[in-house]
């Protein structure tokens, strides 16, 4: 833990000093551990940067003076305090490492995590909590699946930190935002975003990112207003490695921020859970990578439990996520739509053709399954839900 | 001396009768040409001084006023030279008027006398409404199509002189016999698996039903597509007398015949709204809309196309016609066409599959934005066509070739028929009551369907056409049935736009 940062013209220096293109976590931390850091600010100010050891770092990271002429003419722009108010303004807590709200778990993390922007219950943070994370692009019976151990956990007490994406990251959260009302004692959810709080990436998350951070915790390396650079991403998928007690990773390919997210997690040695998939799937490529690797093969949310060092509690809750299906057993061409289903999707032709059976009759069993919630259909294309690719009794 | 011969301009693809007045008076030596005339038939007069004079006829020493009536309509090209000449002519009294009486003249001359064709041959001899028409030797059998007038073809205004004035028979040239060319029908039988697209291409021919069809590069979509044409029963003699004036207008020669069979069009995606709906500024020309009337308007890779221009096509595909205004003039242009449309889910091609594709989120949503959901609305059948398993490629059986299917689609027009439209795409959203009645599981499927949030009040009347197509295809008579109206729902899938549709 590095020594705390009291005072307020230093703290707001540090926040104006996160709104800098090319100024991130390392040099925020450089500055911090150097202190007097309102005095490097007006070093910046008046054009002697490079007198500062931390910021001439960042002139010889990107190639010379011009960076730091770029630095002092942006520094010239913003008023520190008025900067600071404005978060205090939005309700914005604005943590710095060493305070006594700073979550325990990121102070004095590898990579170092000095300034967070939060919104919502802090006390979250604190709470044992697990990552889901996965791709953006994801299956209906991956997102089923990520929503189902999301609530899970919640029911368990167990909160659930995610990334706020597209795909598995905000299928995760929205399930466990229909729990949080009127139960007791669930887990929170937590949602790390690579944007300033008041901004929503992506934007079709907007609702979503409001409601986490009304029931639970927002949380951002990025002051107010600043946009989302293409780094900010793998930056802040550390900082949910580094909160989570375990990585569940649902659905990824061999590349990509999921993976990412477990590798950071083996950096800090909380254990990594995947979702095995079928090999047929490109969203199956990244979780059996990781499980090749060494990773926990995610049978159901028992799994995690023992991950976490909780396991063999006994189940107070029921294990199914939503409305189970209808009284629903389909007939012979619905269990063969299913299990064709169930390797991956299909469209309506593959199915006509696979099964040997006319439109019509695969058109009304289809129907049929949606709505059993065996099914969901995507564009033309048609998906058993996680209710669909259960074994059938 | 003053003399009147008929003639004829083409807007859009209509012909529009003209007046050709020629007055021979006192005054400086000259021909002026008045009646709002366009460079391009300003010019006439110089042809004309050059043809007349190589055609033997001393030109007159006094002024010649040319006026086209009516003078508000803005004249446009060359087609009005062999009227003036022959004007020219009767008035310096090289051709007496009673042997030009009820002759309307159409073409274009040269300054040797040539008579050349000029495009639109089709709609201008209609709309000149004489007993006998002249025109060049090329546009004679085009002409010939049109009810009605005796053609006479010309090759030069000195034979035309002689055979006005009774000194030599009308010449008879050897009309040119350009048999159609004999364009090889793309089969359906090629077409091997692909059961399900091949069923939505016969329910589209049947129903006029539009078809989009989504798919990753090398589906098949292309190939499906260039085989609708082909499931479209003849034209009938009215529409393939719209048709054939729309290609003469457009400056195609027909080639001994009216246009019988649907015309397929694909415009490449890089066409002007103006190529595509039809217009330009000064003179309207129609466009492959136009082109397509009757028949087929394929648009591959939808998405590529501009979208003011994809926007343009909503109006004419709702109402069957074109309407193109400018400030002088406006066309209606007829453009009843089946559109089929093919495109990528998104730029890689992959993102039909859930959890497949890998294009960048800002990326998709451009490739989306281009597309409006008023324009996908138009689509009755949406299908996602899916690369064929290599199995069936190879040793797949051949499926039913095009004959049979349009049997079948013939049988189901002839049922639309007896309800008073063409196709069944074109009933009234408050006809379907009356035709389309459905049995109490086939609405309370579409029922739950609307509350589940799966299907709009717009694509209500749309699914319940193609129901109702499938069942004619079927021969099935009675209300619809559950299976039907579930094969139409599954025939219209919704347009994705952007992944992630459920988080």
């Amino acid at each position: 833990m590095t020594a705390p940062v009291n005072d307020r013209t230093d703290r707001a220096c540090l926040v104006a000093f996160a709104c800098l293109d090319g100024i991130g976590p390392a040099t925020l931390a450089a500055l911090v551990e150097h202190g007097a850091v309102s005095d490097a600010w007006e070093r910046l100010e008046s054009g002697r940067a490079s007198s500062v050891p931390a910021l001439a770092a960042v002139g010889r990271r990107v190639d010379g003076t011009e960076t730091l002429e770029g630095l002092t003419a942006h520094a010239r722009q913003l008023d520190p305090l008025t900067v600071l108010e404005r978060h205090d303004d939005h309700g914005i807590d604005v943590l710095i490492d060493g305070d006594p709200a700073f979550p325990s778990r990121l102070a004095g993390d590898p990579s170092p995590i000095p300034l967070l922007f939060a919104s919502g219950r802090l006390a979250a943070a604190e709470q044992v909590l697990v990552a889901i994370v996965g791709t953006r692009n994801a299956t209906r019976l991956g997102c089923d699946t990520a929503g189902e151990l999301a609530l899970a956990l919640a029911r368990r007490g167990i909160g659930v930190v995610s990334g706020l994406a597209l795909g598995i990251d905000g299928a995760a959260h929205r399930a466990m935002i229909e729990v949080q009302g009127g139960v007791a004692d669930v887990g929170p959810p937590v949602g790390v975003v690579a944007a300033g709080l008041d901004l929503t990436y992506p934007r079709r998350h907007q609702g979503l990112q409001r409601q986490v951070g009304e029931q639970g915790l927002l949380l951002s390396e990025v002051p107010l207003g600043v946009a989302p650079s293409r780094w900010r991403f793998p930056a802040r998928n550390r900082v949910i490695a580094a909160l989570a007690r375990a990585v569940i990773v649902v659905e990824s390919p061999s590349s990509g921020g999921s993976m990412l997210t477990a590798g950071e997690a083996l950096a800090r040695d909380v254990p990594v859970l995947a979702v095995p998939g079928h090999p047929a799937t490109p969203n199956a490529a990244g979780p059996l990578d990781l499980i090749a690797d060494g990773a926990v093969a995610l049978r159901d949310v028992e799994d995690v439990l023992v991950a976490i060092g909780r396991g063999g509690q006994a189940l107070a809750v029921p294990d199914l996520a939503g409305p189970g299906p209808l009284d629903a057993t389909p007939g012979p061409l619905g269990r063969a739509v299913l299990e064709a289903l169930g390797v991956r999707p299909r469209t309506l032709g593959q199915l006509v053709t696979g099964l040997d059976r006319t439109l019509e009759e695969v058109a009304s069993e289809l129907v049929a399954l949606e709505s059993a919630g065996l099914v969901a259909r995507s564009g033309g294309w048609f998906e058993a839900t996680a209710h669909g690719a259960r074994p059938l009794p | 001396v003053f003399t009147t011969i008929p003639s004829a301009i083409v807007v859009g693809v209509d012909g529009h009768r003209v007046s050709v007045e020629v007055h021979l008076g006192n005054g400086l030596p000259g021909l002026t040409i008045v009646g709002l005339p366009d460079a391009s038939c300003r010019e006439a007069r110089d042809r004309v001084r050059a043809a007349v004079v190589a055609a033997g006829v001393t030109w007159p020493n006094r002024r010649l006023t040319v006026n086209l009536a009516p003078s508000s309509t803005r004249k446009i090209g060359s087609g009005l030279d062999l009227a003036i000449a022959v004007g020219v002519m009767v008035t310096s009294g090289a051709i007496d008027p009673e042997q030009v009486r009820g002759i309307g003249f159409v073409g274009e001359v040269g300054l040797d006398g040539t008579v050349r064709p000029v495009p639109g041959i089709l709609p201008l001899v209609d709309a000149m409404d004489c007993d006998e028409v002249v025109v060049a030797v090329a546009s004679a059998t085009d002409a010939e199509l049109v009810d009605g007038p005796k053609v006479r073809a010309v090759a030069n205004l000195g034979e035309l002189r002689l055979a006005l004035r009774g000194e030599a028979p009308w010449p008879d040239h050897p009309r040119p016999v350009a048999s159609p060319p004999e364009v090889r029908r793309a089969d359906l039988r090629e077409v091997r698996g692909q059961a399900l697209a091949r069923r939505a291409l016969e329910i589209s021919a049947a129903g006029a039903h539009h078809l989009l069809m989504i798919g990753p590069p090398g589906a098949g979509k292309t190939m499906l597509a260039s085989r609708i044409a082909g499931l479209l029963p003849d034209l009938d003699r009215e529409v393939a007398m719209e048709v054939s004036r729309i290609h003469s207008a457009a400056g195609q020669t027909l080639a001994g015949g009216l246009i019988r069979r649907p015309q397929f069009r694909a415009p490449h995606h890089t066409a002007t709204m103006a190529s595509l709906v039809g217009g330009g500024t000064e003179a309207v020309r129609p466009g492959e809309l136009s082109l397509a009337h009757g028949g087929v308007l394929f648009l591959d890779e939808l998405a590529e196309f501009g979208p003011s221009v994809l926007d343009a096509l909503r109006q004419p595909l709702e109402e069957g016609v074109v309407r193109v205004s400018r400030a002088r003039f406006s066309s209606t242009m007829p453009a009843r066409v089946l559109l089929v449309a093919a495109m990528n889910p998104c730029p890689c091609g992959e993102a039909g599959e859930p959890g497949r594709c890998r294009c960048p989120d800002g990326a998709l949503a451009r490739y989306h934005r281009r597309l409006s959901g008023p324009l996908v609305d138009r689509f009755d059948l949406r299908i996602d066509v899916a690369r064929p398993d290599p199995e069936e490629l190879l040793g797949g059986p051949t499926g039913e070739d095009t004959d049979a299917v349009v049997a079948r689609v013939v049988r189901a027009r002839q049922r639309a028929e007896a309800r008073g439209v063409v196709a069944n795409a074109h009933l009234r959203g408050g006809s379907l009551e009356r035709w389309a009645p459905m049995e109490p599981g086939a609405s309370a499927l579409l029922a739950e369907a609307l509350e589940a949030g799966r299907l709009s009040a717009r694509g209500l009347d749309r699914v319940r056409r193609v129901a109702l197509t499938i069942a004619d295809l079927a021969d099935h008579d009675g209300p619809l049935g559950a299976a039907q109206v579930a094969a139409a729902l599954g025939l219209r899938a919704e347009v994705r736009l952007g992944m992630g549709a459920v988080a």
